[in-house]
């Protein structure tokens, strides 16, 4: 089992260094500049209280400009509470029937 | 490689996610417990969120919420932010769909240890078998 924990350390550590490498190429952290702050950014920020009449921005995003997101995610939530329900009252069910 | 080693001092963030990531994914291979597991998949989930909200952050910016004295501000990306709220929901569904799953094996099995587990199909596969 040692020898396996080992193999999977290697493999980890390889990853580790791809992906190293991956972050040495990204833009520089904290700067103003990033490509992540564009005009879509730019919106959100300067227009979020004339649109939606937010002060949060992030509550503007979430609930109003990407509303049906948060719709599909309640969705998202709705069926892994009836999964959970469904996986345990079967547990139940097969245990009163044995 | 010293270039290397700059750069990653500069992005410092992303490397604490990347080291997260790992621990994550180290835990999830070699613990044979599914709770250590689990909790191995949140760990990596924390490495990404760690890494989307670093992405979005500008040194000296302020919290996304509007303050109507200084209009020159700037506000770091509230977008970021936002995707990993829908990040959250999808990892908490995930862990309590998990979380069911172990219960119902321990139920059936009366062991959460992945490896016993297997055995225990292998010897009843062999049963089958004869």
């Amino acid at each position: 089992m040692k020898i396996r924990n080992l193999v999977f350390l290697l493999i980890i550590l390889l990853a580790v260094f791809t992906m190293l490498l991956a972050v040495a190429e990204l833009p520089p952290y904290g700067s103003p500049d990033n490509p992540v702050h564009n005009m879509v950014t730019d919106r959100y920020i300067n227009k979020a209280l004339e649109e939606t009449g937010v002060n949060n921005m992030v509550t503007a995003v979430v609930l109003d400009y990407r509303a049906y997101d948060t719709l599909f995610e309640t969705i998202v939530l709705f069926t892994a509470a009836v999964a959970v329900y469904v996986t345990l009252k079967k547990a139940k069910g097969s245990e009163s029937g044995e | 490689m010293r270039i290397l080693l700059e750069k990653l001092l500069i992005n410092y963030p992303f490397f604490f996610a990347i080291i997260l990531f790992v621990m994550g994914a180290f835990t999830v291979l070699t613990r044979s417990n599914l709770f250590k597991k689990l909790i191995g998949i949140n760990i990596m989930e924390g490495g990404i969120f760690l890494f989307f909200v670093a992405a979005g952050n500008i040194k000296g910016g302020a919290v996304p919420i509007l303050v109507e004295n200084n209009p020159g501000m700037t506000y770091i990306n509230p977008l970021t932010s936002a995707l990993m709220l829908t990040g959250i929901v999808v990892s908490v569904s995930v862990t309590a769909f998990a979380l069911a799953l172990i219960i119902r094996l321990y139920k059936i099995y009366g062991t959460v240890d992945a490896r016993r587990i297997a055995e225990m199909r292998k010897e009843v596969k062999e049963r089958w078998q004869e």
